[in-house]
């Protein structure tokens, strides 16, 4: 009994994290040290940035990791206020046994690029006393200035025998029943991305039933938008405007991340072609709009224009 | 009384700026008055710079005059039934002209006003009487048959100093005291327009305060949506490049413009390879601004500008010949219908953020998954408490509540868990401090304070306890491979451990 897996089942020491040896590797020698350049750490979502960055947090930091440790996130309305304020007060204090404090941020791409500025200069007015941690999905949204004030660690998608391998880990901990094929069609959907596959597993065992090929199915079809098929239907019966508005409302209401959109749209088309409802050649045209989309939603600002363009691909 | 009433220039010395234009204007309304006819006036300029003020002083040197404006009906029968008759026919008596002004004569809009600038241009050949016309957009495609039959004069914004000067004598008039750079800063906000800065003055005047920089500096003086409204206008109708990028010239945040056009383009293009070229250009703007946010390279917009202009207008083939009205972006009013749910959703995000070391983007797609493990009814309950939910957010997840059984029996279950929790903990620091000092015999003594977790500052009490507990196992055990360690907090959680603990180790590990 402690809540949602992900949390519980969270490795708490470096050498418990699933892939990314190399990273751990090279990170494993900052411990004992007096200092710790300022990292970066950029890769997808679920792939273990934050979890690597805690884990080193407290390898580092030891028993009084708590006292000598911030962490925030992008929720936190972070302005350059906040940056500013909440890092300044931290780093006044000497850290308490301890050789350095830490800052740990979450999602600096998400950050204004003033408050970006801003911290660009708090990490250089403390380089004595405190060591950030950075963690962003694409370091291509990154002022240059961070940039080359930090060692960059590139978090690659977590290997599917890896994943599989967690997986079977926890199933034998909680005690239930698994079938191998199950496992896999997890790691099938996952695509690299741990947090999914065990969210996908505890939603599926919360169903009380084996973990089978069809309860995955089950639980992949429920958790996804549910107006996915219907908007592009609408899209490619050319009525863009009530495309238009499906994808805003998904995108409002549920909160779904236009990279989220952009794999959903990619996984309705294609299971169109697999089960041949939809020609080849039209098939292909739309994947080159759809990875032309999911490559500009990371050069853009604004994800739901970048999404609304796509969809004119459906006329 | 609006100032820019009481105020409004009674001669043409008192208007302000556009003196070559006034000379022009002057000279035409002599002629006529020495009998010598002139084709009609077009006066042409944004708006608040006067124009229409300049048509009622010239309208006094007449002993009469008729004005239709943009309110008015103006189907070809209106036009022709209230100025075709008095301009065609002449009062055998007279020498008296009857002036005639027409007022946002590019207001006129095919289907509304179906051959209005046909009548127009009829009037024009046929009338014997001065003729004004009035428009803002110099380049609308309605002026295109009308420019050629009139003198066009083009008036121009005001200077701001000219502006400024105009406001302080309406100030002294008025009694209210401005600092000059108050007046500057209102004057140039202005952009040129006379009226709204008289109008901002007004808003602001207050007699028994002198108006200062301070006062004038957060208020935006002018609304721009109407510029808004005309520059998406302009990149949808118009074909003219340079007409499209004067149009753009607005003050505005370009992200704003880009998606009031991007709201348009569906409505007003209907041609499905017009709608693709058009978001396409829409889609390469916004790479652009992302480059700006990136780089704060300002230098940037310009080309996100000239995309989401210049390559939108020239996505159709032609312009459509028909009334589009520009539609605020729905966007806005979807995120406003739902910030409740928003609201609610944030909340939940937000305590996860907190718990779970994610941000709220990623706490909110693990909402789906949430929803359907919440259909257990003991689960509900664990995430529930784990997450400190209220009853309004358990509601965002499961319509049922918990039924009143599983609460209770996982409410006993987890205070149990406490109780062995410590137990274990205490035995835990027990071991650690055997190692670390085992030379050291301490006293037994008795009564174990409650609260424990006295290490961290965390409030989260279950995570901090369970922190500690990784901690401490970690630290004598430094070689023991996860299997070992996962299994040993098993054999923990399970075995009953005696209660009393020494409360020295406790103090000691808590410095």
């Amino acid at each position: 009994m402690s809540g949602p897996w992900v949390e519980k089942y969270r490795p708490q020491k470096l050498e418990d994290i699933v892939g990314q040896k190399q990273i751990v590797a090279r990170l494993q020698k900052y411990v004992g040290e007096e200092s710790m350049p300022n990292l970066m750490f950029t890769g997808p979502a679920g792939v273990g940035k934050t979890t690597t960055a805690l884990a080193l947090v407290k390898s580092i930091l030891g028993e009084y990791w708590r006292q000598n440790f911030l962490e925030l996130n992008a929720s936190d309305a972070r302005g350059i206020d906040t940056v500013r304020d909440r890092i300044k007060n931290f780093c006044r204090l000497k850290p308490v046994g301890a050789p350095f404090r830490i800052i740990f941020l979450d999602e600096v791409d998400n950050m204004t690029k003033d408050a970006q500025h801003a911290l660009r200069r708090e990490m250089e007015m403390y380089t004595k006393t405190a060591s950030f941690i950075l963690s962003c999905n694409y370091s291509s949204k990154i002022i240059d200035p961070i940039q080359s004030r930090c060692a960059i660690f590139r978090f690659a998608p977590i290997k599917a025998e890896e994943i599989k391998e967690r997986l079977q880990f926890i199933c034998e901990n909680e005690g239930f029943e698994t079938t191998d094929a199950g496992l896999d069609t997890i790691v099938y959907f996952a695509e690299g991305d741990m947090r999914k596959a065990v969210n996908v597993l505890q939603a599926a065992a919360s169903e009380g039933e084996a973990i089978t090929e069809d309860a995955i199915y089950e639980v992949v079809s429920k958790a996804k938008p549910q107006d996915i098929g219907n908007m592009i239907n609408k899209a490619l019966m050319g009525d863009f405007m009530a495309a238009r508005n499906i994808l805003r409302d998904t995108m409002v209401l549920q909160g779904t991340s236009g990279e989220d959109m952009v794999t959903q749209i990619y996984q309705d088309v294609s299971k169109r072609v697999i089960e041949g409802k939809m020609d080849a050649n039209i098939y292909m045209d739309l994947i080159e709009a759809i990875a032309e989309c999911d490559f500009r939603i990371r050069e853009g600002a604004n994800p739901r224009i970048q999404l609304e363009a796509l969809l004119t691909q459906f006329l | 009384m609006l100032w820019t009433d009481k105020y409004r220039p009674q001669e043409l010395s008192e208007v302000v700026g556009n003196k070559k234009e006034i000379k022009i204007i002057t000279d035409w309304v002599n002629a006529w008055k020495s009998n010598d006819p002139q084709i009609p006036l077009l006066l042409v300029g944004p708006p608040g710079i006067g124009k229409t003020t300049l048509a009622q002083i010239i309208a006094k040197e007449f002993s009469e005059y008729i004005e239709l404006n943009a309110s008015d009906k103006r189907s070809q029968d209106v036009i022709k039934s209230t100025i075709g008759e008095s301009s065609s026919s002449r009062s055998l008596f007279g020498d008296e002209y009857k002036l005639i002004i027409l007022d946002e004569v590019d207001g006129i809009h095919g289907t509304n006003d179906r051959g209005g600038v046909k009548a127009i241009g009829e009037i024009i050949k046929s009338s014997k009487h001065p003729m004004i016309l009035i428009a803002n957009d110099f380049y609308s495609k309605r002026l295109q048959s009308i420019k050629p039959k009139c003198q066009v004069i083009k008036m121009k914004k005001s200077r701001w100093n000219s502006i400024s000067a105009l406001l302080r004598k309406i100030a002294q008039a008025e009694g209210v005291e401005v600092e000059p750079a108050a007046l500057k800063e209102i004057a140039v906000k202005s952009q040129g327009d006379v009226r709204s800065a008289i109008n901002t003055l007004q808003a602001l005047a207050d007699k028994d305060h002198t108006l200062n920089v301070s006062d004038v500096e957060g208020m935006v003086t002018k609304d721009t949506r109407s510029d808004i409204f005309n520059a998406i206008t302009s990149v949808l109708k118009s074909k003219t490049p340079a007409h499209v990028k004067e149009a753009l010239w607005i003050e505005e945040d370009p992200t704003l413009v880009m998606e009031y056009i991007a709201e348009n383009i569906p409505r007003e293009y209907k041609k499905k390879d017009e709608i693709k070229k058009a978001y396409d250009y829409i889609s390469k703007a916004d790479i652009f601004f992302g480059r700006t946010n990136v780089s704060r390279n300002y230098g940037y917009w310009k080309y996100a500008t000239d995309f989401m202009g210049i390559g939108v207008s020239n996505s159709k083939h032609e312009t459509y010949k028909k009334f589009t009205k520009i539609q605020t972006p729905t966007i806005f009013s979807t995120m406003s219908r739902n910030r409740g749910k928003r609201n609610l959703r944030d909340g939940i995000a937000d305590k996860m953020t907190e718990k779970m070391h994610v941000s709220r983007a990623i706490a909110i797609s693990m909402f789906p998954y949430l929803e359907i493990m919440f259909r257990n009814d003991e689960l509900a309950w664990e995430i529930s408490d784990f997450l400190e939910l209220e009853d309004t957010e358990i509601k965002r997840f499961r319509s049922k509540k918990i039924p009143a059984k599983v609460v209770k029996k996982m409410e006993k279950q987890k205070a149990q868990m406490r109780v062995e929790e410590r137990d274990r903990r205490a035995e835990e620091l027990k071991n650690q401090m055997m190692n670390v000092i085992p030379e050291v015999e301490e006293p037994k003594e008795d009564a174990l304070p409650f609260e424990i977790p006295g290490i961290g500052t965390s409030n989260a009490e279950e995570e901090s306890v369970e922190e500690i507990e990784k901690e401490t196992i970690e630290e004598p055990l430094p070689d023991l491979d996860e299997e070992i360690i996962e299994e040993k907090v098993e054999e923990k959680a399970e075995e009953k451990k005696e209660k009393k603990k020494t409360d020295k180790q406790v103090s000691l590990f808590s410095f």
